[in-house]
């Protein structure tokens, strides 16, 4: 039952940016350590990308989940988890978060942000408090104000695509990830093993 | 790939150039790499033997390998062993290959002993909460469980049979002695069996209903059903034949030691595929139930109403899907 990312972005128009991010990579071979985080990043930044303001969903990458939630505001959050963690949970620390950045950071600073220049620190602090989902937030089994039956299921990365469009293409246009992740990736796509993207 | 190293590690040791801890220290390290190399898990077992051989020739005391006294010895080889398997299973969902070998250890070096078995029930308590779904971590606890059961079954068949010796040799101890001695020999060997099972079910309902739509639960609780089913054919037995003096043979013919517990310790199949062979078993095992003295303060019953409240609460399918499942498995056995 692991979290492996907690991401802060903004939904611009036409671009997403990326505000702050907190990782968790431990369970991961050191030598893949450093691509798997660029994946998160691209994975984080195209899910905002393809959701609509005022929506959550949850998208299924083999035995990821990907949670997100893009506020009204355009300010969005993504909690890229395993398939143990209890989605619920996911959404109530982006809510909590998403909540504590928007006072801290001033709206003015979100269009242009960057993590270099933003200043938030406490999204380590959240990762790691929220490994265990006992610990972090007491269970409320009935959570009145989130309606489950308004959250997006996407079964695969590729039905947030447009008609046409191929990950592979945007894996190899994109900015976030290095010339070895994109070589990994496409290793990993021949092979077709486990891991395509993470 | 690791056929001709490991046969190099076993020339060395055999040799007696390398030391088997060093072996066993190399083989950790390369499962943080290689958590299910199967490969790594047989030689290890290999190395194991090596060491528990070496343990029992008092000539090694003091020149053998390991250091300490004997049985702290294996004490320290036990704690390890879990603890590579845990990792090991940690860096690989239902690493089965991880948990049959810690299964091997506590009977081979642990020789499943009340003590280690409830000493693994509490140090993997944690470990499955957060690994809901790593069917081999609970299958684990069910291996853990039908071997207390098991044991203490076996020391209270031997209760009675120490018992039907001295009921038939009256002159060989006196009634109030033979009495006191099968009571002190309970109380050695005492597990609170039907405690123990009740707290796995505790757990498992909180598990169930913290993290909704996980068919591990589930199986793991169809297990935990059957085995305290097992368990109430037992217990109010053997309290019956030390508390009387006068029992009658026919009781006693009937203790004998199920097979069964450990077939549905096995893995399940959930609905679908082995319905029907699991179906027989339970329905078997029904039957003689209800010639037994009914003592159910747990019962079908108390299970119908916890699938009712997770069906009427629920907002996850999956959850919805597996206890209408479960309802159904307990209701074919009614």
């Amino acid at each position: 039952m692991r979290l492996y990312s907690l991401s802060v972005l903004y939904r611009g128009d036409p671009k997403v940016r990326l505000l702050k991010a907190a990782y968790d990579v431990s369970t991961f071979s050191f030598f893949q350590r450093s691509s798997v985080q660029e994946f998160m990043t691209f994975t984080s930044q195209l899910i905002v990308e393809r959701s609509e303001l005022g929506s959550r969903a949850s998208v299924k990458e083999q035995e990821y989940l990907c949670h997100v939630y893009v506020r009204n505001d355009g300010l969005a959050g993504v909690v890229i988890a395993d398939n143990e963690y209890p989605p619920r949970v996911c959404f109530t620390l982006l809510d909590k978060v998403l909540d504590e950045f928007s006072r801290q950071v001033s709206r003015a600073d979100w269009p242009s942000g960057s993590p270099a220049t933003i200043s938030y620190t406490a999204l380590d602090g959240h990762l790691s408090k929220y490994q265990n989902p006992r610990d972090a937030d007491p269970m409320t089994k009935v959570q009145a104000e989130l309606d489950e039956t308004k959250i997006i299921l996407h079964n695969t990365m590729e039905s947030l695509l447009e008609r046409g469009e191929k990950l592979d293409d945007l894996v190899s246009k994109s900015e976030v990830l290095g010339a070895q992740s994109k070589a990994f990736y496409k290793t990993a796509r021949k092979q077709n093993s486990c891991c395509a993207i993470m | 790939m690791f056929g001709p190293h490991f046969w190099r590690m076993k020339e060395l040791i055999l040799s007696g150039t390398l030391n088997p801890l060093k072996d066993l220290h190399l083989g950790k390290l390369a499962l943080t790499k290689f958590p299910k190399s199967p490969e790594t898990w047989i030689h290890r077992r290999w190395v194991l033997q090596q060491l528990i051989q070496e343990n029992s020739l008092p000539s090694l005391v003091t020149k053998g390998n390991l250091g300490a006294a004997p049985v702290e010895r294996i004490h320290r080889l036990v704690q390890e062993e879990m603890n590579v398997c845990s990792e090991a299973a940690g860096r690989y969902p239902s690493n089965y290959n991880a948990w049959s070998h810690r299964i091997w250890v506590l009977q081979h070096l642990g020789k499943l002993t009340i003590k280690v078995l409830l000493d693994e029930l509490s140090s993997t308590k944690y470990w499955v909460s957060m690994h809901v779904s790593d069917h081999s971590g609970f299958h684990y606890r069910q291996f853990l469980l039908s071997s207390l059961i098991g044991r203490t079954v076996t020391d209270s068949n031997l209760l009675l049979q120490n018992w039907m010796v001295n009921v038939q040799n009256p002159r060989l101890l006196k009634e109030e002695e033979s009495a006191g001695a099968a009571a002190s020999c309970a109380e050695e060997q005492s597990v609170d069996l039907p405690r123990c099972l009740e707290e796995e079910l505790e757990l498992c309902t909180e598990l169930i209903d913290t993290y909704p739509g996980h068919e591990t639960l589930w199986c793991h609780r169809r297990c935990l059903f059957y085995l305290q089913h097992h368990l109430k054919n037992r217990i109010p037995l053997l309290s019956a034949v030390v508390s009387s003096v006068g029992s009658n043979d026919e009781t006693l013919n009937n203790s004998h030691c199920s097979p069964a517990i450990s077939h549905m310790a096995q893995a399940m199949d959930v609905d679908g595929l082995n319905e029907s062979s699991s179906k027989q078993v339970y329905t078997q095992e029904t039957k003689r139930l209800k010639r037994a003295p009914v003592q159910d303060s747990f019962g079908p019953e108390m299970e119908y109403r916890f699938i009712n409240e997770v069906l009427s609460t629920c907002r996850d399918v999956d959850q919805a899907r597996f206890a209408t499942a479960y309802r159904k498995w307990l209701f074919i056995g009614d």
